[in-house]
C-alpha cells in the first residue's frame, strides 16, 4: 500500500503520517507540532533522550525529527540505537550545530537530512514530505491536484495533459507551495528554500517574486485555475 | 619600523660604528702629537750626532790641522766644513736651515751646527751639518702607519662583531625567529631555547607569560563569539517558528502582514549576523582540515550563476573573464565563502544598471564593481562592523570575513578605485 506524503490533496481519506518530535525547547515544539497537525500529520513529541528511546522501541514513525542536544544526552544516540533495530524510519536532525562534522556524522550514522536551527517550519514540513517520499514512494510518484499532475521523480508538471516545460527553480517552489498548502509562505522562507545554502547570504528576497510571476504566467497560459495569491505583498499562498 | 629614507640597523652594527668612530677620531686627533713627537726625536738624534761630529773633528783632526790643508778637507767632506769666521759666534749654534742640493737639484732642510774653532791662531768657523727628514715624507709615514693600524682596528672589531654576534646574541635571534612565525591563533606557543644570557632569559621569561596570557584571552574570546552565537541560535528559532505560525492566522490585517514582514526582514538580518559571527570564530579551525586543490574557474562560474538572479534584480552587468585551470590549494568551504562574499560585496554596494567585472589570471583575482562615486576608506574597509554604506542592509562583517580568510592563507588582498570600479585585487601566490 502506499501512502501520499501530501495527505489530503488528492481527496482520499488516509491515515494520519505519524511523526516524532524529539524537541527540549518547548516553546518551538508546540509551534512546530501545530504547524504540522493542521497538514493531516500526527506528531508525537518528547522532550529527553529516554523518552524518546521508550517511543521508538515501543512504536513505528513515519518521520522522525530529531533535535541533538538534549537534557540527557546526546541525539546521535537515538541514530544509533535505530540502527541497531534495525529500523527503518526517516529522520530528519534538526540542530543548532551546523559544522560540516555534525553534519556528516548524523548523515552517517542514517540521517535522511539535516536542518540548522532556526529554519522556517515550511521548509521543515518541505523536508518531511521529501524524506517520506523517498522512504515510502516505490513506484507510484504521482500528485495529481484537479487540472494539475506532478510528476515527483520525472519532475514534470502537466496541465490538462499538456506537458508545461517548468524550470527547476520554478518546479521546487511548486512543490514547496503545494506542500504547505493552505498557508502563508513568506518571502524569506521561499527565498530560503530556493538558495539552499547561500540563502543566509542574501538579503534581497526580491528574486523570489520573479519566480513566482513566471510560474504563475505559465500556469494561467496552460489554462489552469488561479492557485497562488499574493498576501499583501508579505508572501504567497496556495490556496485550493 | 623603520621610515623610508632610515633603514634600521643592527645592534651590534650600532655599536660598531660607536667603535669605529672613535677609534677614528682618537687616530686622527693623535697624528699632530705624533707628528710633533717624532719630529723632536729627531731633531734631538740629528742634533747629539752632530756635536759628536765636532768632537770627532776636535780630537782626531785638529790637532795636526793646517792652514793649507783647509781647501782640500772642504773639497772632500761635504757635511763637515771649515768657513770663516762668522761674526759673533762665540759659542756653537745649532740651527735648521735649508741648503741647496746640487745632485737633487732640490732645496733640502738641514739641521747645521756652527762652531768657533781656531787654527795656527786663526779663528775659523766649523759647520757640521746633517740631512733632516722631510715634513712630507714624516707626515706621509706617519699617515701611513695610521691607515694600517685603522684597517686592522676595524677589521679586529668587525671579526669580534661577528663573532659576538654569533654567540652571545644566539639566544635572542632564536627567540626573534620564534616569534616572527608565531601567530595567535593558529601556531603553538613557541618554546624558547634555554640561553645563559640573564637579559635574553628575562625577556624569554617575560614574552611567555605574555604569549600564555594572549592565547588564553584569544581562546576565551573565540569562545564567547561561538557560546554566543550558538546559545542565540535557540530563541531565533523559537523567534523564527513563532512569527511562522502568527502568519498563519486567519484574517490578518495589511498593516500586520506588513508588520510581520518586516520583522521577518529583521529576523533574517539577525540570522544572517549570527551565521557571520560563528563563521569568523570558526575559520581558524576550518582552515587546517580538507585542503584540496580548488578549479578557480568552476567554482567563479557556480557561484556566479547563483548571483546572477541577484544581479538581475538590479539591472547589473556582468563582465567575466576568467583563465583555465587555475588551481589553488585551500579549504573548499573557505574558498566558496571568500568568492561569494566578494560577489556579494560587488552587487550589494551597486548601483541600478551597474557593472562588475570579474577576472581571473594565473594566482590573481580581480572583482571590479560600480557603486558610489568615491573611493571608500581602506582603513575602515577589512573592520568588522564597519559600515561605510547605511544604505546597505550588510551587517559590515563580509569584508572581515574576506579579509580574515585571506590573512589565513597569507593572499594579499588590495583595494582600489579604478576606472570608477571599486576593486579589489587578491593575489593568491603567498606573500
Amino acid at each position: 500500500m502506499l501512502r501520499w506524503y501530501f495527505s489530503a490533496i488528492d481527496n482520499q481519506k488516509l491515515p494520519p503520517m505519524k511523526l516524532l518530535l524529539i524537541e527540549d525547547e518547548n516553546n518551538l515544539a508546540k509551534d512546530i507540532s501545530t504547524y504540522l497537525s493542521s497538514s493531516n500529520i500526527h506528531c508525537e513529541w518528547v522532550n529527553t533522550l529516554n523518552l524518546a528511546l521508550e517511543k521508538i522501541s515501543a512504536y513505528e514513525y513515519d518521520c522522525i525529527l530529531l533535535d541533538l542536544t538534549l537534557p540527557d544526552g546526546n541525539g546521535i544516540t537515538i541514530l544509533k540505537e535505530l540502527k541497531k533495530q534495525q529500523k527503518n524510519e526517516g529522520i530528519i536532525i534538526i540542530s543548532a550545530k551546523d559544522t560540516l562534522e555534525s553534519r556528516l556524522e548524523g548523515l552517517q550514522l542514517g540521517a535522511d537530512d539535516y536542518l540548522t536551527k532556526p529554519f522556517h517550519i515550511a521548509e521543515l514540513l518541505a523536508r518531511v514530505h521529501a524524506v517520506i517520499r523517498r522512504k515510502q514512494f516505490a513506484g507510484n510518484n504521482r500528485l495529481i491536484i484537479n487540472e494539475l499532475e506532478i510528476d515527483l521523480l520525472a519532475k514534470t508538471l502537466k496541465v490538462n495533459q499538456k506537458n508545461i516545460d517548468l524550470t527547476k527553480k520554478e518546479f521546487d517552489l511548486l512543490l514547496y507551495l503545494i506542500g504547505n498548502k493552505n498557508r502563508v509562505l513568506p518571502k524569506s522562507s521561499l527565498a530560503e528554500h530556493l538558495s539552499g545554502d547561500m540563502a543566509d547570504m542574501l538579503d534581497n528576497h526580491d528574486f523570489v517574486y520573479a519566480h513566482i510571476k513566471n510560474l504563475k504566467k505559465k500556469l494561467s497560459q496552460a489554462g489552469a485555475k488561479d492557485y497562488i495569491k499574493t498576501i499583501y505583498g508579505t508572501g504567497y499562498k496556495w490556496e485550493v | 619600523m623603520g621610515s623610508i629614507n632610515k633603514q634600521p640597523q643592527k645592534l651590534l652594527h650600532q655599536t660598531l660604528r660607536g667603535y669605529v668612530g672613535f677609534a677614528g677620531l682618537l687616530l686622527l686627533l693623535s697624528i699632530p702629537f705624533a707628528y710633533f713627537l717624532m719630529q723632536k726625536l729627531h731633531v734631538d738624534d740629528i742634533d747629539e750626532a752632530l756635536i759628536l761630529r765636532k768632537k770627532e773633528f776636535q780630537a782626531y783632526h785638529l790637532p795636526n790641522f793646517t792652514l793649507g790643508e783647509i781647501p782640500q778637507w772642504n773639497k772632500y767632506n761635504r757635511d763637515i766644513k771649515l768657513i770663516d769666521t762668522l761674526q759673533n759666534l762665540t759659542k756653537d749654534s745649532l740651527l735648521q736651515q735649508p741648503f741647496h742640493d746640487e745632485l737633487d737639484n732640490e732645496i733640502e732642510p738641514y739641521r747645521v751646527l756652527y762652531s768657533p774653532i781656531r787654527i795656527e791662531q786663526k779663528t775659523f768657523t766649523l759647520l757640521v751639518r746633517q740631512n733632516l727628514i722631510e715634513n712630507e715624507d714624516l707626515i706621509f709615514n706617519i699617515l701611513g702607519l695610521y691607515a694600517g693600524l685603522l684597517v686592522l682596528l676595524l677589521a679586529g672589531l668587525f671579526g669580534l662583531t661577528q663573532y659576538f654576534s654569533r654567540q652571545l646574541w644566539k639566544g635572542f635571534y632564536d627567540t626573534l625567529q620564534q616569534l616572527e612565525t608565531f601567530e595567535l591563533g593558529k601556531t603553538d606557543a613557541p618554546t624558547f631555547e634555554e640561553t645563559h644570557i640573564q637579559e635574553f632569559e628575562r625577556l624569554n621569561s617575560v614574552l611567555q607569560h605574555l604569549i600564555q596570557k594572549s592565547i588564553a584571552v584569544f581562546e576565551s574570546q573565540q569562545e564567547f563569539i561561538e557560546n554566543a552565537s550558538h546559545e542565540l541560535q535557540t530563541p531565533l528559532a523559537v523567534l523564527q517558528a513563532k512569527l511562522d505560525t502568527f502568519l498563519q492566522m486567519p484574517d490578518l490585517s495589511q498593516a500586520q502582514m506588513q508588520a510581520l514582514d518586516s520583522l521577518y526582514d529583521l529576523l533574517a538580518r539577525l540570522n544572517r549576523l549570527n551565521k557571520n559571527l560563528l563563521l569568523l570564530s570558526k575559520i581558524d579551525k576550518l582552515s587546517f582540515q580538507n585542503l584540496e586543490n580548488i578549479n578557480l574557474k568552476t567554482l567563479i562560474e557556480k557561484q556566479v550563476s547563483f548571483f546572477e538572479e541577484q544581479a538581475l534584480q538590479k539591472n547589473i552587468r556582468l563582465e567575466i573573464d576568467v583563465l583555465e585551470n587555475v588551481e589553488i590549494k585551500t579549504n573548499h568551504i573557505l574558498i566558496e565563502i571568500f568568492v561569494s562574499n566578494l560577489l556579494l560585496n560587488a552587487i550589494r554596494h551597486n548601483h541600478k544598471n551597474g557593472l562588475i567585472s570579474i577576472s581571473l589570471k594565473q594566482n590573481e583575482l580581480q572583482i571590479g564593481n560600480t557603486g558610489q562615486p568615491f573611493p571608500l576608506p581602506e582603513n575602515k574597509l577589512f573592520r568588522r562592523f564597519a559600515k561605510i554604506d547605511s544604505s546597505t542592509q550588510g551587517n559590515g562583517l563580509g569584508l572581515a570575513i574576506i579579509k580574515k580568510i585571506a590573512d589565513l592563507y597569507r593572499w594579499s588582498i588590495t583595494y582600489v578605485m579604478k576606472n570608477n570600479l571599486h576593486t579589489f585585487t587578491i593575489n593568491f601566490n603567498k606573500s
